[in-house]
């Protein structure tokens, strides 16, 4: 996931507020070939041995390989969803590397700096002041005064970091030795790079931050999604590769076939959905996932699955912008397309993913939704979340079977009877004798034949809409609130906002916030019963339009409830949304 | 189960003389003459006059979305590779706006019957040019894209690597059921063109001149032999019959790696009603 290269609003260099909990925020910079995303990536994996959760994102220039790269690690005793205002620790090969990072990096005043001896300059204004002075060591080798390749300078930092952090020297041994036993002369001079990084005199300490000591696990978004999927019964995955979701393919690719699944890479998402589509139809729990300009080439797909019936599950990883926009940027502006995408009038549900833990549980409803009542589920998540690495909980998956409601007597109802319980007609599982029946996207009477009878339509409108009706009832709990339920001020937000929103509402207790995890079909009631004495209430959120808030507009009075919206791009941090927050209020 | 017994009570909504007619019967030969339950048959289309074919047969059928018949046909049969499934449907669906999807089932190699069901028009939306209307008849009929030459999907689907290349003719019955019935039983993709009259949108000389054009393969032709193929792709005259057989154990078809109700995910058919009501 990006981290922040500007801010919005914001003086630049301004103190940030204290953090909301205990933790520990390192900055890794450098370029293509110092190895900062292994370095953090390794420091995330030792806090997880440990009992420390956290959180790692990243960022790279706009090559494909080489360039300026960061990563933004942060630990704490608790989980966290949110990777911090300002940093505690900035670890930096290259000064020259710090420019791309303008604004995403911002030093506190106690704040520790760890340069390349060889830099003489000064840091950049914009990074803020710390009181305290950097500490310097010669990380790179030099011959006529051009550097030259030496001791790898990511496991001389990881040294460096992990004595600073108190950590014991045999963590990060068996660490690198987990990661690079299959290659014993990497690791050697990995081992003895780390080593003598460890044995390096005054590098001051960080504040100690200790575990709980049970091991805890480290993923991503996308594995969760993918993960979760599995564990929820999907067997075919269809997809084709876009930023920022090819990493659930990609891990389903490796996970799924062991399990009985397959995946296919299609040759673009109107025949990933199209698979999909043709894998339920037979019977098999099946999904797709994609970003924002896949999602429109699924669209007329996504009415098929609806009009005849057939569930799909459809994981959409939003990323900043029509077209090619930002690809690798995170925006939540997918919305109107997730719910309003596709002519004519069909039902289909929308989700709404908060972070990585919340992935996974979100897949097994998206499974059970679209199984039990026949239709396409969105299941948004935003690049923020899906390139993310997220320290969680330990868990034992759950596997359960999807239940489909299936016909398996010869003379059972009309495939698309229209006196079905809320809509759902029995399946009819190929394989199943006597009960051939035509499926259509052509629109039909209940027993399949294609018609083209306003009354019919009309009716079968009415049936298809009952499941989106009982859907709403079945959902009316799927979301959260945060804060004290008397709080005075009030925000609505959805998605990856929920991170930010959890450390927003501890340090501003006369907040209260409201996400849903289900958008569409939006659960109003709940929505009613939450906003009731609150004085003031925003929308906060990643959209230009300001989506949510339009498509609340629809719903409930909104007319005294005010936008707090930018663009995506980056994602919001805790000074900005007090900015915005101001903003709205004015 | 005789040819009938494949049929739904639906009456076919084509036009007197359609060559479609042909095409539902030389199917439903090849598939009693293969014995294939109805229940284990899954028929793909796409939309267009042919992708009605569907509706009037008696098996899993499924009447999609204009072009996207081929994956959607994929997904099922990778998904229940025990099921015999067959894609029909034109030229508009097939080699316009669904042809990006044709090299790809081929490189698959997905056991499935591709039928096009060729009559050279768009018959459906009432007469315009489809990727195989010949230039003459475009210019004749002052329809769009009269400079624009047609396509020839024999000699696409071979230069794509298609592993069974066939060719039939809506109103040779006999030389149909054959290769329908051929084409079913190939272990891999296989591609059949059909041509097919249309009675309303080409001239009423249009079947006579198009059968005019078309010889059986001679009996000495080797199937397996490439070359020779590509030759008669290219060649003026339509020969009929399978073109092209690559020998499966050269190339074997995408297999299905599901493991069908054994991880106890789900049910098998028949293994029990699954039933699921809504929370109230």
């Amino acid at each position: 996931m990006e981290i922040r290269t500007e801010t919005h609003g914001a003086k630049q260099g301004t103190p940030a507020p204290t953090p909301a909990t205990d933790s520990i925020v390192l900055t890794l910079v450098g370029s293509g070939g110092d190895g900062v995303a292994l370095l953090g990536d390794l420091l995330l994996r030792m806090a997880a041995k440990q009992g420390l959760y956290g959180m790692m994102v990243q960022s790279y220039g706009p090559q494909i390989r080489g360039g300026e790269s960061a990563a933004i690690v942060r630990l704490a005793r608790e989980e966290i969803q949110y990777e911090g205002d300002a940093t505690d620790l900035l670890l930096c090969f290259r000064l020259s590397d710090l420019a791309r990072f303008r604004g995403a990096v911002r030093l506190h005043d106690r704040a520790l700096t760890v340069l390349e001896s060889a830099d003489s300059g000064d840091l950049p204004d914009w990074l803020g002041s710390s009181e305290r002075e950097p500490f310097r060591f010669p990380f790179a080798a030099f011959e006529n005064g051009q550097e030259v390749p030496g001791e790898p300078k990511n496991m001389l930092a990881l040294g460096l970091l992990c004595r600073a952090l108190g950590w014991s020297r045999d963590l990060a041994a068996e660490g690198l030795e987990q990661r690079f036993g299959n290659r014993p002369a990497l690791l050697a001079k990995d081992l003895a790079a780390f080593y003598r990084g460890y044995a390096t005199e005054g590098m001051p300490a960080l504040p100690p931050l200790g575990g709980h000591g049970r091991p805890l696990l480290v993923e991503s978004g996308n594995e969760a999604v993918a993960r979760g999927a599995i564990d929820a019964g999907i067997r075919f995955f269809a997809g084709y590769p876009i930023t920022p979701s090819s990493e659930i393919m990609e891990t389903l690719i490796e996970e799924l076939p062991p399990r009985g699944g397959r995946v296919v890479q299609a040759e673009d998402e109107i025949a990933s959905l199209g698979m999909v589509v043709g894998a339920s139809f037979g019977g098999v729990p099946a999904m797709t996932a994609t970003s924002g300009p896949g999602l429109s080439l699924m669209t007329e797909m996504m009415g098929l699955s609806s009009m005849a019936e057939i569930p799909s599950v459809i994981v959409d990883c939003q990323r900043a912008g029509p077209a090619t926009g930002m690809p690798s940027r995170t925006e939540q502006s997918d919305l109107f397309h997730a719910i309003y995408g596709g002519h004519g009038d069909f039902p289909r549900v929308v989700l709404g993913v908060f972070d990585v833990v919340h992935a996974r549980d979100l897949m097994h409803r998206a499974v059970h939704v679209a199984e039990a009542f026949q239709l396409p589920v969105l299941v948004l998540s935003d690049a923020y979340i899906a390139q993310r690495r997220q320290i969680r909980d330990q868990l034992t998956p759950q596997e359960q079977a999807p239940k489909r409601r299936t016909w398996t007597e010869m003379d059972g109802p009309a495939r698309f009877s229209l006196t079905a319980h809320h809509g759902v007609s029995p399946f009819r599982v190929p394989g199943t004798p006597g009960g051939t029946y035509l499926a259509a996207g052509i629109e039909h009477t209940q027993d399949g034949n294609p018609s083209a009878d306003g009354t019919v339509h009309q009716d079968m409108n009415e049936k298809r809409f009952r499941k989106l009706a009982a859907i709403a009832v079945e959902t009316r709990q799927w979301f959260r609130t945060l804060g004290r339920e008397d709080a005075p001020r009030g925000l609505i937000a959805w998605g990856s906002q929920f991170g930010i929103l959890r450390e927003w509402v501890r340090l501003h207790p006369e907040y209260r916030v409201f996400l849903p995890e289900v958008l569409h079909p939006f659960p109003v009631a709940a929505l009613e019963a939450w906003r009731r004495g609150l004085e003031w209430t925003a929308v906060v959120e990643l959209s230009f339009q300001g989506q949510l808030r339009r498509l609340l507009a629809g719903l409930t009075d909104m007319s005294q409830v005010r936008g707090a919206a930018r663009s995506g791009g980056l994602p919001m941090s805790l000074h900005e949304l007090a900015h915005l927050l101001e903003e709205a209020k004015a | 189960m005789k040819p009938k017994d494949y049929r739904t009570e639906l009456e076919p909504v084509w036009c007197a003389r359609c060559g479609d007619f042909g095409v539902l019967k030389g199917l439903t030969q090849a598939l009693s003459d293969l014995e294939v339950p109805p229940e284990k048959l899954g028929v793909i289309s796409g939309i267009g006059c042919s992708s009605r074919l569907p509706g009037y047969l008696r098996a899993y059928s499924f009447n999609s979305i204009h072009g996207r018949a081929l994956p959607i046909a994929s997904g099922l049969k990778l998904s229940r590779p025990e099921l015999t499934v067959v894609v029909v449907g034109g030229d508009g669906d097939g080699f316009s706006i669904g042809l990006g999807h044709i090299p790809h089932a081929i490189r698959r190699n997905v056991d499935l019957t591709y039928l096009v069901l060729d009559n050279g028009i768009y018959g459906l939306t009432k007469g315009q040019a489809s990727p195989t209307t010949s230039v003459e008849l475009k210019q004749s009929l002052g329809l769009a894209g009269g400079e624009e030459r047609p396509l020839n999907p024999v000699f696409l689907v071979l230069s794509s690597g298609c592993g069974f290349v066939a060719r039939a003719h809506a109103g040779n019955l006999p030389q149909l059921r054959e290769v329908v019935r051929e084409a079913i039983r190939y272990p891999g993709f296989a591609f059949v063109q059909i041509l097919a009259a249309c009675a309303t949108y080409q001239p009423q000389t249009y079947a006579d001149d198009l059968y005019g054009r078309c010889d059986p393969l001679p009996a000495e032709h080797d199937p397996t032999d490439f070359a020779r193929a590509c030759e008669l792709a290219v060649a003026d005259r339509f020969p009929l019959g399978v073109i092209y057989r690559r020998p499966p154990d050269q190339a074997p078809a995408m297999a299905g790696a599901l493991r069908w109700g054994e991880a106890g995910i789900w049910p098998a058919p028949g293994a029990g009603d699954t039933t699921v009501q809504p929370q109230d």
